[in-house]
């Protein structure tokens, strides 16, 4: 079950986590028809992750 | 001139009885509250079975993974803006909220980044419970599919 420390995720973990839940919730409030649903799903996941990542490596000269 | 009026006579709303739409307004309150209070059931109820499993899980996974990653549940005596925008944004879970409280039992720790992002979890499954009562709401209204 749950750990008595809680769940330890990476951050990338986390963010993929994030990235998928959110893009199946809106892929299936948002779109009407399975292969609709399921094209809004891969692109919004692939965007989620194409503009983290993006973000991510902007502020890597900033980290230290 | 009068063609004009002519044609766009068929656009207009068909009229029906005012006490037809009051009720379809009240129907669509009702499903909306009860798709804050239990995240889905707005859904269910109108027999969106897929949306309504869907959102059940996206909020229930989000607070789950939120409040074990030893988020901060902000309660209603924040000291400041932040805490209250975060109270707001938690109370947006309905009834998931008083789960989260229950499974924060070892209290937050946003020292680390977990706790950090699990902050950021709970707000989410709130925000986007919001969103997923306001779409129940508007499909009861009959605006959206």
């Amino acid at each position: 079950m749950i750990p008595a420390n809680g769940f330890a995720l990476t951050h990338f973990q986390a963010f993929l986590l994030f990235a998928a839940v959110i893009s199946i919730a809106f892929g299936f409030l948002g779109r009407r028809r399975p292969k609709d649903r399921i094209k809004y799903i891969l692109w919004s996941f692939f965007l989620f992750l194409v503009v983290g990542v993006g973000i991510a490596w902007a502020m890597y000269p900033f980290s230290r | 001139m009068a063609d004009e009026v002519t044609q766009q006579t068929p656009l207009e709303t068909p009229a029906q009885p005012p006490h037809e739409g009051t009720q379809r307004k009240r129907l669509a309150w009702a499903i909306g509250i009860a798709g804050w209070l239990v995240p889905g059931l707005g859904h269910a109820l109108q027999r969106m079975w897929a949306r309504a499993v869907v959102v059940f899980l996206a909020v229930g996974l989000l607070v789950v993974a939120g409040a074990t990653m030893r988020g901060n549940v902000f309660s209603s005596n924040g000291g400041d803006a932040f805490d209250t925008l975060g109270y707001l944004a938690d109370l947006g879970t309905g009834s998931f909220y008083l789960a989260a409280r229950a499974l924060e039992r070892g209290g937050a720790d946003v020292s680390h980044a977990d706790g950090d992002y699990g902050t950021r979890f709970l707000a989410t499954a709130g925000v986007l419970n919001l969103l997923a009562a306001l779409h129940a709401y508007e499909a009861a209204r009959g605006r959206k599919a």
